[in-house]
This record gives C-alpha cells, sequence and structure tokens, in this order.
C-alpha cells in the first residue's frame, strides 16, 4: 500500500513541472491582488501624512518634507502574512477519469490548488500543503506541490496555527462524515472554501444496458438491468447531495464551489482568487 | 440418406440436434455478461433499482434465435442436397452403373451439357455407392474396354477430361463391345446425340438386354456443312439437318488464319439448304473453310483447299544475274511477294516442285521436254502467266491463249501520229473489273493480237483504242494469261503502278483454284496431315506420327480414328479431309419405347449446405449486434458504423480525382466560353497560339489553353482569362457576376476584349459596359508606355491586336492599391487573340510584324498575370539614375 501510494506519488511527481506550468499560467491570467489598504508594517509604501507631535522627530521623512512647508511622515502598508493552507483528498476514486481525454479530478484539484497557492505566494502569504510546514517566498509554492503530492492524510486534520483552507475533493463520502469532518476544523478556528470537482460521467450518468458498476477499490457493487433508467433516479441524489454539502459548508464558515473537469479551470479559479480574497487573502 | 426430395451426405451429424434442448437450457440459463463500469459515485447509485432488475436469465427469443441457428449449423454439416429427380427415381444402395456417351462430333455443339450429364450421373452413383461403368460410342484408334469398372473419382476425371471426336458414332461396334460384358447394370444411362445411324437399333437392344435405360438427349441436335465451293460470285455452302435441329442460321468464310471474308444466313426448309456468301472471286479464293456460326463441331467445318495457304507461284529465271531494275521479274517479284510464296528456277524444276502458277517472261523458244511438261502442267490446273517482250514479238510460240502478229506495235514516239494509249476501264466481265486505272499509266509498245472471234471472248484488257493489253484462255484446268507488254517498265508504265498488283493478283487468285485435291496420277506417296481437327472444329498442328493415307485410299476415305479430318499434304498439294462427308445423313434418333428418355439439360444435384450455413452465420451476426444491444454497446457501435459506411460511401463515390486534367497541376490560360462558336475558336486558336509563343520564348510554359464558363467553373486555378465580346453580348448571370467578382479579388487578371476598334461610336452603350453590367468593376485609366505592362517582359510603345492602333485601359494603381497596385481588369478593343491566331499575320494591316507585336503584347499581359508588379521598378530607373547623378554632381 506505501509502496503503491509511493508510485502514485511519483507518477503525479513526474507530471508537476506540467501541472505547476499549468497553475502558473493559470495564476498568471488573475487579476492582481492587492495589499490590505491599510497603513502597517511592511516594505510597501503606503502614503505621506502630516506629522503629529506624537510621532518624534525620527519618522519625518526628510525628503518629501523639504519639499514643502509641512512636515511629512511615510508610512508603509501592512503586510500581514496569511497561512493558507491545501488538501487533496487521497481516495482513489478521486483519481479517476471517464475519458482519456480529460484530466483526472485529482490533477485538476492539484493545478487548482497550486494556481491559488502561486497567487497567494506572489501576495506574500504563506502557502503549504496541510499538515506540512507553512512557507514564504518564492520557493513555497514549488515545496507546496512537493508535499501536496505525497499528502496521504485521508481526511484533513486540523492545522495548528490559524489557516485558510483549501479542501479539494469529489464529496461522495457521506453528509454526516463531511459535517464531522468540517466542523472539527471550524472548531479549531479554520475557514476556507471546498472544491467539489466531479467528472462530467459523474453528472451526466452516459451509461445504458446491462452495466455492473463498481468502485476502483472494488469492494462494492451493483448490476443495473437498464442502466439509462437510472438515470434520473442518479440525478436527483447526486442533486440532493449536493445541496446538503453546500448547506453544511456554508453553515460552518466554507465556500463550496463545483467544478466539472470537462470545464476549463480559469473561471472556477477566478471564482476561488475572488472569493478567498474577501475572506483575508 | 433421403428425405424427401432432400439428400443428406453426411447424415450422421443430424444426431447432434438431439443435444439442442440440453444447448436450449444452457443458454437459458447464462445471462448475457454485463459491462464493468468503474463509477466513483456509487454509494449514491446504491440501492438503486431499474425496471429490469437483474437480467438472470437470457430472453427467450434470445435463446429461441441461438437454438435455430445451432440447428442450421448442424444441417448444414450433415450435407443436404436437393435432388428433385433422384426422389423420383428408385434408391438403391450399391450396384452397378454404365454410362453410355456418344462422343462424336455431332455430340460437340452441346458438349457441355452432355458432361454435366455424365457428372451428375457419376455424382449420383457416387452417392448410391457402386462401381461406374462407361461406354464410347465413337470408335477410337484403341476403344476403351468397356468392363472396366471406374471408381466415382476415376469417373469423374474421366469425364472432365473426355472431349468429343471429330467424326460420328460407330453404334453398331459399340453394341458388340457392351455385349461382351458379363452381368446386367442396375443404372443405364445413354447420353445420346439424337442422331440417328445404322447401329442405333443394336446398340438400344443390346442396352435393353442388360437393365434399365434411360436416354438423355438433346432438345436441338448438330447440322453439318456437307460441301461448299468457291464460284465466280462468291462462296456456296451446302448444309443439312436432321428435323430436330434448329432451321436458321449462319454460316461464315474464313481465311486460314481465321479471318472472316462474309457471311451468309441461311435457313432450312427441309433437310438440306445452300448458304451464299457474296464475295469478289479473288477474296472468295481465300477462303480456308466454311463453317456455321456459333456450332462448334467439326461436321459444322467444311475445309477449303483452296485458300488453305497462299498460292506458289514460279518465275521462269532463265539465270545470269542482270541489273535488278532492267530485270523483268524484279517487277514480278515485287508486286506478288506479299501474296504468294515465290520459287525461281527453269520450267521443269518449276513443274516438278508443282507450282500452281507460273510467270514467264519474255521467254522465246521453250525447251521440248519443258514444253511438254508445261502442258501437262497447265491441263491439270496450273496458270501459266506469260508477259511480252521482243523475243516474243520476233518468235511467238503456241502456249498463248491468243495467236499474235508478228513484231509490235509502237505507239508514240517521233515519227508516229498516235500518242501512248491508256488502258481502257475494264469491262464488268473481266476479273479485273472494279480496278481504279490512274491516269499515268500509258502503254508505249505491245504485241498484238490477231483479231478474231475467239480473241474477242478471251480479252480481259484493253486499250483505250480496243487493242488488247491481257488475254486469257482455259486450257484443261489450267490457265494461259498474256500480258502484252514486259513485265518491266520498258514498255509500259504499268509494272510502276498499284494496279499492276492488283492485276496480278487476280490473276494468281485463279491458281489453286482449280481441282488440286484430285488425285495425280504421276504423284507418289500417301497424303500427310498437315493440320487436324478436333471435335469442336478446331485445327491445330498435326502430331508428327500422325496417321497418314494412301492416295487410293485417300480419295474414297471417311473421317475416323484412321483417317482424322484435316489438311492434309502430298507432295506440296493441299488436301482436306473433311468430318462430314457429302453424303452424311442426318435423321432423328428413334428409340424404342422399353428405354426412358429425358432432356439433357436441368436435372442437377444442388447442394443446399451453403444456404444452411449461410443462413447460421447470418444468425450469428445478427445474434452478435443483438448481444451488442443488450449490452447497451450499441450507441456508440452505431455511429461508428456510420462513420465507417459514409467513408466507405464516399470513397466509392467520390469521382477519380486524378482521372481527369486537374487545372491545378498545370498552367492553362484560359478563355471564357461566350456561346459564340466562331468567337470561341478564335479565342481558343488565339491562345494556342500564345501558349506556343511563350513555351518557346519565356520560361512558361503552359498548356493547352482551356474555355471557361464565368458562371460554373472554378476560376482560382487560371492566372489569366481572356474575354472576348461575342457579336452580341449579354449581361452575366448573378452566379457569373459573383465568380467573377470572387477571381478579381482573389487577384485573378482578366482581359476583356470588346474586339471592336474603330467600330464604335463614341457614347454609345458599348460591348465592355453589357459585359460588364453587374460587375464590381474597379476604376480603370488608360494605359501608355509608362505602365508596367510595357515593360514587363518586352518592352513596348503600343499594344496592337487586329487593329494597329488600339485603346487599353486597365484598372488604375490606386484602385489596385490592395494588390501592390498590380491590376487585375483590363479593357480593351484590339481583337488580340484574332491578331495572334493569324496566319504569318494575314489580314493585318501591319503583316507579321503587327502579329509579332501583338503577340509581345500577349507575352507581357501573362507576365503581368504571372509576376505582378516586378518590372514596375523599371518604371523609376530614370528618375534613379537622375538623382544618383545630381547627388554626384
Amino acid at each position: 500500500m506505501i509502496d503503491q501510494s509511493r508510485n502514485e506519488a511519483a507518477a503525479l511527481a513526474g507530471d508537476l513541472p506540467g501541472v505547476l506550468l499549468e497553475a502558473r499560467r493559470l495564476a498568471a491570467a488573475a487579476p492582481g491582488l492587492h495589499g490590505r489598504r491599510r497603513a502597517g508594517e511592511g516594505e510597501a509604501f503606503w502614503q505621506y501624512r502630516d506629522h503629529r507631535s506624537e510621532d518624534g522627530a525620527r519618522l519625518v521623512d526628510w525628503r518629501r518634507s523639504a519639499r514643502g512647508e509641512r512636515l511629512y511622515v511615510r508610512e508603509r502598508e501592512r503586510e500581514a502574512a496569511q497561512n493558507a493552507a491545501f488538501w487533496l483528498d487521497p481516495h482513489p476514486g478521486f483519481d479517476w477519469r471517464s475519458d482519456e481525454k480529460l484530466p483526472t479530478k485529482r490533477r485538476r484539484a492539484l493545478v487548482l490548488s497550486l494556481a491559488l497557492a502561486t497567487l497567494f505566494a506572489r501576495g506574500g502569504e504563506r502557502v503549504s500543503a496541510l499538515g506540512a510546514p507553512t512557507r514564504a517566498g518564492p520557493r513555497a509554492v514549488d515545496q507546496a506541490a512537493l508535499d501536496l503530492v505525497a499528502q496521504r492524510s485521508p481526511a484533513p486534520e486540523a492545522p495548528r496555527t490559524r489557516a485558510c483552507l483549501i479542501l479539494a475533493s469529489d464529496f461522495y463520502e457521506p453528509l454526516d462524515i463531511w459535517r464531522a469532518r468540517l466542523a472539527r476544523l471550524s472548531a479549531a478556528g479554520a475557514n476556507g472554501a471546498c472544491v467539489m470537482i466531479c467528472d462530467p460521467a459523474e453528472e451526466d450518468f452516459p451509461y445504458s444496458g446491462r452495466t455492473l458498476f463498481h468502485e476502483i477499490s472494488g469492494r462494492n457493487e451493483i448490476v443495473l438491468g437498464r442502466a439509462e433508467h437510472a438515470r434520473e433516479a442518479f440525478a436527483e441524489r447526486l442533486a440532493a447531495h449536493r445541496r446538503g454539502m453546500r448547506e453544511m459548508a456554508r453553515a460552518l464558515g466554507f465556500l463550496l464551489v463545483t467544478h466539472r473537469t470537462d470545464h476549463p479551470p480559469a473561471p472556477v479559479f477566478a471564482l476561488l482568487a475572488a472569493a478567498l480574497s474577501e475572506r483575508g487573502l | 440418406m433421403t428425405w424427401g426430395p432432400i439428400t443428406f451426405g453426411a447424415p450422421l451429424a443430424l444426431w447432434a440436434l438431439a443435444s439442442l434442448p440440453v444447448l436450449f437450457l444452457i443458454l437459458r440459463a447464462t445471462p448475457p455478461a454485463p459491462q464493468r463500469r468503474v463509477f466513483p459515485p456509487l454509494r449514491l447509485l446504491l440501492g438503486l433499482q431499474t425496471d429490469e432488475q437483474s437480467r438472470e436469465r437470457a430472453p427467450l427469443w434470445l435463446v429461441l434465435l441461438r437454438a435455430l441457428m445451432c440447428a442450421l449449423a448442424i444441417i448444414g454439416f450433415a450435407r443436404p442436397s436437393l435432388t428433385p429427380e433422384a426422389a423420383a427415381e428408385a434408391q438403391t444402395r450399391g450396384g452397378r452403373t454404365l454410362i453410355v456417351i456418344d462422343d462424336g462430333w455431332t455430340s460437340a455443339p452441346f458438349w457441355a451439357q452432355a458432361r454435366a450429364a455424365a457428372l451428375d450421373a457419376v455424382a449420383e452413383a457416387e452417392r448410391g455407392g457402386g462401381q461406374i461403368f462407361v461406354l464410347h460410342t465413337a470408335p477410337a484408334r484403341i476403344p476403351r474396354d468397356a468392363g472396366e469398372a471406374f471408381t466415382p473419382g476415376e469417373a469423374r476425371g474421366h469425364f472432365n477430361a473426355l472431349e468429343p471426336q471429330p467424326w460420328r458414332v460407330d453404334r453398331a461396334a459399340a453394341a458388340g463391345r457392351i455385349q461382351s460384358v458379363p452381368g446386367r447394370f442396375d443404372r443405364i444411362l445413354w447420353i445420346a446425340n439424337g442422331l440417328d445411324d445404322e447401329g442405333a437399333q443394336a446398340l438400344a437392344s443390346a442396352l435393353t438386354a442388360k437393365g434399365a435405360v434411360t436416354a438423355r438427349m438433346p432438345a436441338r441436335t448438330a447440322r453439318a456443312v456437307v460441301g461448299a465451293s468457291v464460284g465466280a460470285d462468291g462462296v456456296t455452302a451446302e448444309l443439312r439437318r436432321a428435323q430436330t435441329s434448329s432451321d436458321v442460321g449462319a454460316v461464315t468464310a474464313e481465311t486460314a488464319e481465321g479471318r472472316s471474308l462474309g457471311a451468309a444466313e441461311f435457313r432450312f426448309t427441309g433437310e438440306s439448304a445452300i448458304a451464299r456468301i457474296d464475295l469478289p472471286p479473288e477474296i472468295a479464293a481465300r477462303t480456308a473453310r466454311v463453317r456455321i456460326v456459333g456450332e462448334d463441331s467439326a461436321g459444322a467445318v467444311r475445309l477449303m483447299p483452296g485458300g488453305a495457304a497462299r498460292p506458289t507461284v514460279g518465275l521462269v529465271d532463265p539465270g545470269g544475274q542482270g541489273q535488278p531494275l532492267l530485270s523483268d521479274l524484279f517487277y514480278v517479284d515485287r508486286a506478288l511477294s506479299p501474296y504468294a510464296s515465290l520459287r525461281r528456277g527453269d520450267v521443269g524444276d518449276l513443274v516438278r516442285r508443282r507450282v500452281q502458277a507460273m510467270v514467264l517472261a519474255d521467254a522465246s523458244r521453250i525447251a521440248p521436254a519443258d514444253r511438254d511438261a508445261l502442258t501437262r502442267w497447265i491441263e491439270r490446273g496450273g496458270v501459266l502467266i506469260r508477259f511480252a517482250g521482243p523475243r516474243l514479238a520476233n518468235d511467238a510460240d503456241d502456249l498463248l491463249p491468243v495467236r499474235l502478229r508478228p513484231g509490235s506495235r509502237t505507239i508514240g514516239g517521233a515519227l508516229a501520229w498516235e500518242r501512248p494509249q491508256h488502258v481502257r476501264p475494264f469491262a464488268a466481265n473481266s476479273p479485273f473489273a472494279g480496278l481504279a486505272i490512274p491516269e499515268d499509266v500509258a502503254v508505249r509498245r505491245q504485241v498484238l493480237a490477231e483479231p478474231s472471234a475467239e480473241t474477242e471472248s478471251r480479252v480481259w484488257a484493253r486499250l483505250e483504242d480496243g487493242a488488247p493489253v491481257v488475254t486469257a484462255q482455259a486450257q484443261g484446268r489450267g490457265l494461259i494469261v498474256l500480258y502484252h507488254v514486259t513485265a518491266g517498265p520498258a514498255w509500259s508504265d504499268l509494272p510502276l503502278s498499284g494496279l499492276y498488283v492488283e492485276m496480278l493478283r487476280r490473276t494468281i487468285a485463279f491458281a489453286g483454284r482449280g481441282g488440286e485435291s484430285e488425285e495425280r496420277p504421276d504423284a507418289s506417296g500417301p497424303y500427310v496431315a498437315t493440320r487436324l481437327m478436333d471435335g469442336f472444329g478446331a485445327l491445330s498442328p498435326a502430331d508428327a506420327d500422325a496417321a497418314a493415307i494412301d492416295a487410293e485410299a485417300f480419295a474414297s476415305a471417311r473421317a475416323g480414328p484412321a483417317a482424322p479430318p484435316g489438311f492434309y499434304e502430298r507432295a506440296g498439294i493441299a488436301a482436306t479431309l473433311d468430318a462430314a462427308g457429302a453424303d452424311e445423313r442426318l435423321a432423328p434418333l428413334a428409340l424404342p419405347s422399353s428405354i426412358a428418355r429425358a432432356g439433357l439439360e436441368g436435372a442437377r444435384v444442388r447442394p443446399l449446405s451453403g444456404l444452411f450455413l449461410g443462413a447460421a452465420a447470418a444468425l450469428l451476426a445478427l445474434d452478435l449486434l443483438l448481444s451488442l444491444w443488450l449490452a447497451g454497446r450499441m450507441p456508440r457501435l452505431a455511429r461508428a458504423g456510420g462513420a465507417a459506411l459514409a467513408i466507405i460511401a464516399a470513397l466509392i463515390l467520390a469521382p477519380p480525382a486524378f482521372a481527369q486534367d486537374d487545372p491545378t497541376l498545370q498552367l492553362h490560360l484560359a478563355y471564357v466560353r461566350t456561346g459564340d462558336a466562331a468567337t470561341d475558336r478564335i479565342a481558343r486558336d488565339g491562345l494556342e497560339a500564345l501558349t506556343e509563343t511563350l513555351r518557346s520564348r519565356t520560361t512558361v510554359e503552359p498548356e493547352a489553353p482551356i474555355g471557361v464558363d464565368l458562371a460554373r467553373d472554378d476560376l482560382s486555378v487560371y492566372p489569366f482569362i481572356y474575354w472576348p465580346a461575342p457579336p452580341a453580348p449579354r449581361p452575366l448571370s448573378n452566379e457569373a457576376v459573383a465568380n467573377l467578382d470572387r477571381y478579381l479579388r482573389l487577384g485573378g487578371m482578366v482581359l476583356v476584349d470588346t474586339r471592336d476598334a474603330g467600330r464604335r461610336a463614341a457614347g454609345n452603350r458599348g460591348p465592355a459596359a453589357i459585359m460588364l453590367a453587374g460587375l464590381d468593376a474597379p476604376p480603370l485609366e488608360p494605359i501608355d508606355a509608362d505602365h508596367v505592362l510595357a515593360r514587363s517582359f518586352y518592352l513596348l510603345r503600343a499594344f496592337p491586336g487586329r487593329a494597329s492602333a488600339p485603346r487599353l485601359w486597365g484598372e488604375s494603381a490606386g484602385a489596385a492599391s490592395a494588390r501592390d497596385g498590380v491590376a487585375s481588369l483590363f479593357v480593351g478593343d484590339g481583337d488580340w487573340a484574332a491578331a495572334w491566331a493569324s496566319e504569318g499575320g494575314s489580314g493585318l494591316s501591319g503583316g507579321p510584324r503587327q502579329r509579332e507585336l501583338s503577340l509581345r503584347f500577349g507575352v507581357n499581359l501573362v507576365m503581368v498575370a504571372l509576376t505582378g508588379n516586378y518590372k514596375e521598378d523599371q518604371v523609376h530607373v530614370p528618375a534613379l539614375l537622375e538623382r544618383l547623378g545630381r547627388e554626384r554632381r
């Protein structure tokens, strides 16, 4: 099992440059992020303001003040680094695709996660795979990518520090399980986004005829005599599951977005980037 | 095993049918395997049920289908066959089968049916399992032992190799042979030819004594050509038949090489008929055989000895090598060598070598010994062709058709009043009738016949003044022909003309026509076969060991194993032996009522295995499709199948692209087909001349010009289109306007030629206005010597066409700026195509020089079309030079 997961990690890591490239391209297309828009500790110039008596002489910006008759103080923009932690569902059903032409759900999740990580790292935040030490700076994304590929935790564990979590999964496990997991995270002070990625076949159910459906692990299976007749019932169940998932996530402070692997990743990425930066990232 | 009309070859295989119920149960219990799919959100499916939730059993109809498929396959492997007659006939296992077959030429016309009947009988005997005996009724050199039994395989090989003999059957002898075979037969099949002969009753009674006989006879019996002769008006064939044969048909006369000379239809009223094939005598003489069309049998062919080969003509050569062009025999040799085998020698030698005709050119004295031999040779049918000459004129002998006056007559010449005489058109009864007489053939000198009543009847050709120039006289069966001029051109122009050849050909056509096949008292040795006929009437070279027939026996010989029909030769003389004698008797076969009769046609065993196995295979294919459908894989298959079908249909329906002349592979100049034939022709001729000029002077090498239809053709492949105005121009259709617009926008070039230089009154609505109506025509400007058109290849000052100084307008450079200033539309009135097409400038006011200039204009035009403004820079050269000069100062 360990060997297998290592092999899978190696296979995915072999494609890591491609994934990183895709993620950077995605991030490059995103609208530029701005800073905190508040004066604070930081390096970027924020504004000049009039010198006040309590400031003392040391804070006077003499170069600016020499041009006029008033004294100015240079303020810098506040820069407070946030932690962004990513988690990918290691479930084998997540690393699956219905068609050779499509990426697997896990790969698409990796691309989205790393694109967000790139974007955040560019904004000066600290990014990491959930459970791995956080880092800042330009190498943080590469490290996060390696950690993400190696990440094998079956459920997202609560981060040690306050962090924004980005959870990517197909969320097909029962609602109760997810409620428990999200509640634990929420209790630890984490919030963030759930990216629900699905394969088109899982939504459209394009099967017909006598079909035996089984999981990749092969534990469960079901035979349908006329699969096409199960399409509507399945669609209803799927919709109900998603509805429940969405309401539960909102209640626990998580944003839930859905994405199909046959759709381009840019819109959902833009949505995530905008939503997360509003939440303080 | 037989079940009704169906016979099973391997009935044991039918036991497998007993296993069908077990198979049925197994199939019923085995549901079709489902397709397996990975589905991660399986949890959402759990507990879901479809209306046909679990198909544990295959549907009944599918099981029935598969059981039917198996049943069909089992029946197919049992080798069933449909034999309607076998059911009717008594089926006895084992036993002896006798197959009697008439294998003379009278069976050849329907031999395929006869062979099939024999093979059917073999197959039937094989199913019954037993011995097969075969009796041939045609005589053979070594008759087969009728008591020798065949296995079915041997019998099949025997009949497949059996061919009809080129003689008739001898049933009396066959009856004797079968009587010597002991024992009775269980089945006797007589494949008869339907014709009676003296032994038929004997054979019938001999066969009925041996067992139950079934006779199978053809619907139409054979016919024969029993005589043929070559007459003055063609070939006459005598035909005979029995009442049971067809009463209409056609005969054809053929050469030895098999070329048909002529044909005629015939219709029997009684038992014989006459057919006449109208042919000129010299062509009829080449007939080597006469045969009935469409009836391949030796009896339907009559061989003709006369046409068997080219006549052998001897040239009496006095010896001594003179100058060849002055030798008389040289001309005879050249005239006759294509049509006859020529031999040279003295008279005695040639007579001994049995030439059929002899040419004697101005020999005066014939040695007495030779003379007697020559006379006898003529009496037997030899054709002596003599030519006059100085020696004959001096001293005539009596081997001549007419008596000659001593001396010769000189016509024309310095001291004579008369002019050289021409040959008078041949009389209708002359063998030369119909030959065309060249006007330049004149006779300057000849020997003269003594006028007499006899002489008149012997004349074949006369001069214009009535003097005989060719006379002939039959002597015995032979013929003496005298040409009253020399064989060489000394006395007349005749030997230099084609008429000479034709006259000699017609003369030697008489050779070999006399009864050469009659035996000769002084001939020696037997007749040796050269080419022999097979039963179908086809000739093939005789084997070296072919039978020789004694001369005495030959005349009375009848075709048989000892005397196979064909061409024979004896001492160089061809003779023939025919399969059907002159007294051939053909009568319907009358059989005693104890013999059952059947036709030759039909009654074939039809094997059904293929049918059953094919049906099983078709069901298998259907089952495959149904299984796919049940498994839910059909939709994709249907799509793929549809695509495959579409591809196949496209491949089948797509026109063979390379079979057509693809204009994109080669450069072609094009002109617009205006619908006016004269205009189109001038345009095509003009462009052809321009193409020729381009090919010879430039590296532009266009192929032949092409006429285009503006409305329909794809113009984009032509760089240059010439559009002449027809006498009555009409506006273009909408499609044509759109097409032409597109072409001009793409960068094509059109020269519109109104062809009316100097004719049109100014201000009138001219042809160009009509032709270009509706077109998105660009603004035009007059073209002068500064335009690139004036320097793209040749340096021109004007652009003459048929008119010496036409007006020429082109698209203005400003309007053409999108194409870098290259004009796409030129309009002029020069009628250039007419100038290009004119022969050496005829009809042009400026003569050849004007045509040359117009061609130069054409070359420049094509260059502009191909290279655009490549030479435009030249326009600026003076300015550049001037500027350079200024700077230097």
